[in-house]
């Protein structure tokens, strides 16, 4: 039987605990074993992105120990995947651990590549036609690069159109704590975002990253857009048992 | 340039300009596109290219010392006159000495941000010297006393409309919106300034060491007639542009255009060898200053010299989704948008010019469109490192920066709970009784009064851990 640890992120873990347990749901319907390591914490890209090299590296480090044994680390998330599977090369790049990086950072997965291009799903859809965008995470799309295995997922429902935004390769004002450094910018940035999203006429947004849905839901709340943000974990749990979205 | 403003207050200022905002977020969808289609029908292998690109700069730039001696031998041989300048001043009192010598007041410029790294106009004025622009757009906004606001681009925040009024204003014009008529009214105005010019001063794109020749291209003539109607020409190159060969030069100028503009090649190239000869016309000498101004420095460094590539393409600000919500002025430095971001600090200073590195999401944008592959991205998050006193070799004035003491021991608190899984547990399983508190008090909490300014707060749930202990299939251990 296939094995593998599971991340959940910090913000999985502390505001988005449902889509944690829908991707578990979806690894275990393929049959596959879930460890959950329960001292995982932080990937560390807050105080990476920061600047802060020396408490990211101890928090890698916390994680790269934690997560020992040879099997793939699978993470509901293209942001934080890109960070532990590449970024982290970046972090340690001169230092004497670096082989030990290098080798857990081959282990990790976004879990939308795991389910399309490792199992290789198959899903049958049991929900209603509609029409969805998605919406292209940065790291996801230009570290992790997992938004095809994310889209192709989506694909798989033969009653779901997925629409492509104009923009879609443009940034939605989140990057983490960039989101409240620059609060004036990243408000301009999400509201141009969600103009993008409005001109597709969808009732519903699909993403694979907590933060930019947080973002892009947050400011759709406060402006009065009826748009219903999914993550995509959600989503596909919901199209596959037929629960109403 | 005027009078920095506080950070902040420059962003709000900039963020409110709705004109402004308009007219940029116009103009760079439109470059967006233009370069976009410029590379699926006419290139093959682009990213080939770009490697190819990278390659050739690193090679001058790993063997700069050699490329700066065999361009002043060769450019030497032709007829050139080769100066070296170390600072800003040092090139500006170049110009000024070869204009007080041959007796000259006024000199006319094609575009170059070399230019205007060193401060030449605002020097020149100081002596009571007339520096006058030649470029469209850097007529526009030298008419209005604008910085640029782009590096290629310098007066894309104007729609046609404000032009007509500039020049109106400035220069006595009937007030035109066409574009036709705009140009006519400038082209009257430059052809008045180009009579009887004795010294016109450009940039340099590339400078080739074999061949101690140099390398300019544009769009509208001007620079042509800068280089070529006056008795002086005199160019200002910063040393990172000497490559080596011609073919070299040549790969360079594949990439620049389609990722500025999205021309497949510009309408001018003007390739300089040498003073007039034998011929009629062109200029009786021909000066070149060679000015470092830091760019030593970051060739040393491990990591800032890649952005010494930069070929000032202007693609990265073109696509950087910040640029466009505030405009180039908003940096308040001369270079501005991702690439701004990496030089500035280091040709400036941290201190001066340090506040910008927020203006990035790290999205990566910048760096998957930069012709030459400089991580612009990496390299801006490395200067953050540095600004907060974790990188390495700091560039100029990087201690003299304030640190954020707060956010220091913000980031030691989290390193602390984020290794320690207990504490982080325990923290997190807790969240959700703290919904009420947090919801009433968003507005006053730091941090989190700055997301609930403009967006709302999520509803945090359950207790993730409880639930995955009872999950089938599931090891938690």
């Amino acid at each position: 039987m296939r094995k593998v640890y599971f991340f959940a992120t910090c913000l999985g873990s502390a505001a988005m605990q449902d889509s944690v347990l829908n991707a578990i749901k979806l690894l275990r319907r393929e049959g596959v074993e879930v460890i959950f390591k329960k001292n995982q914490t932080c990937c560390s890209q807050p105080s990476f992105n920061s600047g802060y090299f020396n408490e990211s590296k101890t928090v890698a480090m916390h994680n790269i120990n934690l997560f020992d044994e040879d099997i793939p680390i699978v993470v509901p998330s293209g942001s934080c995947a890109g960070m532990m599977g590449h970024d982290y090369l970046q972090l340690f790049e001169e230092s004497p651990e670096f082989d030990k990086v290098q080798r857990f950072a081959a282990r990790v997965y976004d879990l939308s590549q795991y389910l399309d291009e490792i199992l290789q799903v198959n899903y049958e859809d049991k929900g209603e036609k509609i029409k969805v965008a998605w919406h292209s995470n940065c790291h996801a799309l230009r570290v992790a690069k997992s938004v095809e295995a994310s889209k192709n997922l989506i694909r798989k429902f033969a009653n779901v159109e997925l629409l492509e935004l104009e923009h879609e390769e443009e940034c939605c004002g989140f990057g983490g704590t960039f989101a409240v450094k620059e609060s004036d910018i990243s408000n301009a940035m999400a509201l141009a975002k969600i103009d993008d999203i409005k001109k597709t006429g969808v009732s519903y947004l699909i993403s694979g990253d907590g933060g930019c849905l947080l973002n892009i839901s947050g400011t759709m709340k406060r402006n009065g857009v009826d748009i219903k943000c999914l993550h995509l974990y959600d989503f596909l749990i919901k199209r596959l048992e037929g629960a109403p979205l | 340039m005027s009078k920095k403003l506080p950070h902040d207050q420059i962003v709000k200022i900039k963020l409110g300009d709705s004109q402004l905002r308009q007219n940029l977020t116009v103009a760079m969808h439109t470059l967006q596109k233009n370069r976009l289609n410029v590379i699926n029908a006419k290139f093959k292998n682009w990213q080939g290219l770009r490697d190819k690109a990278k390659k050739a700069k690193n090679n001058a730039l790993m063997s700069l010392s050699d490329r700066l001696i065999e361009f002043e031998k060769n450019a030497t041989a032709n007829g050139i006159k080769v100066h070296w300048a170390s600072s800003a001043t040092d090139a500006c009192e170049i110009i000024y000495e070869l204009m007080r010598q041959n007796n000259i007041k006024k000199i006319l410029k094609g575009k170059s941000m070399a230019s205007e790294e060193i401060g030449l106009n605002h020097y020149l004025a100081n002596k009571g010297l007339n520096a006058i622009e030649t470029d469209l757009g850097e007529l526009i906004i030298q008419l209005n006393d604008e910085a640029p606001v782009h590096i290629v681009v310098p007066a894309i925040h104007k729609n046609r409309n404000e032009i007509g009024k500039i020049f109106q204003e400035k220069l006595g014009a009937d007030l035109e919106n066409e574009p036709e008529k705009l140009n006519q009214i400038a082209r009257k105005h430059l052809r008045d300034q180009f009579e009887g010019l004795e010294m016109g001063l450009s940039g340099v794109n590339f400078a080739m060491s074999k061949e101690g020749a140099f390398w300019l291209i544009e769009n509208e003539g001007n620079g042509r007639m800068c280089t070529t109607a006056p008795q002086i020409h005199v160019a200002l190159c910063g040393i990172e542009k000497v490559m080596e060969s011609f073919e070299d030069a040549a790969t360079m100028v594949h990439l620049l255009t389609p990722s500025a503009t999205g021309q497949f090649i510009p309408t001018y190239n003007n390739i300089i060898t040498a003073p007039r000869n034998e011929e009629l016309d062109g200029p009786k000498e021909v000066h070149l200053i060679l000015f470092d101004h830091h760019r030593s420095d970051m060739l040393a460094h491990h990591d800032y010299y890649e952005a010494l590539r930069c070929i000032r393409c202007g693609a990265c600000m073109n696509f950087c989704p910040v640029y466009d919500k505030i405009g180039g002025h908003s940096y308040q430095t001369i270079y501005p948008g991702p690439i701004g971001e990496v030089i500035s600090p280091n040709i400036f200073g941290m201190e001066a010019t340090g506040d910008i590195l927020t203006f990035c999401s790290l999205c990566g944008r910048c760096s998957e469109v930069c012709p030459v592959r400089i991580p612009l991205a990496d390299l801006i998050r490395k200067l953050r490192a540095n600004k907060v006193g974790q990188g390495k070799n700091s560039p100029l004035s990087t201690q003299n920066g304030h640190k954020n003491r707060g956010e220091a021991f913000a980031m030691k608190q989290f390193a602390n709970v984020a290794t320690n899984g207990a504490l982080w547990r325990f923290s997190l399983s807790k969240a959700h009784l703290f919904n009420k508190a947090l919801h009433k008090f968003q507005n006053s909490i730091p941090v989190i009064k700055n997301w609930s300014k403009y967006k709302e707060l999520p509803q945090i749930k359950k207790d993730l851990y409880k639930e995955l202990e009872n999950m089938e299939g599931v090891r938690y251990e």
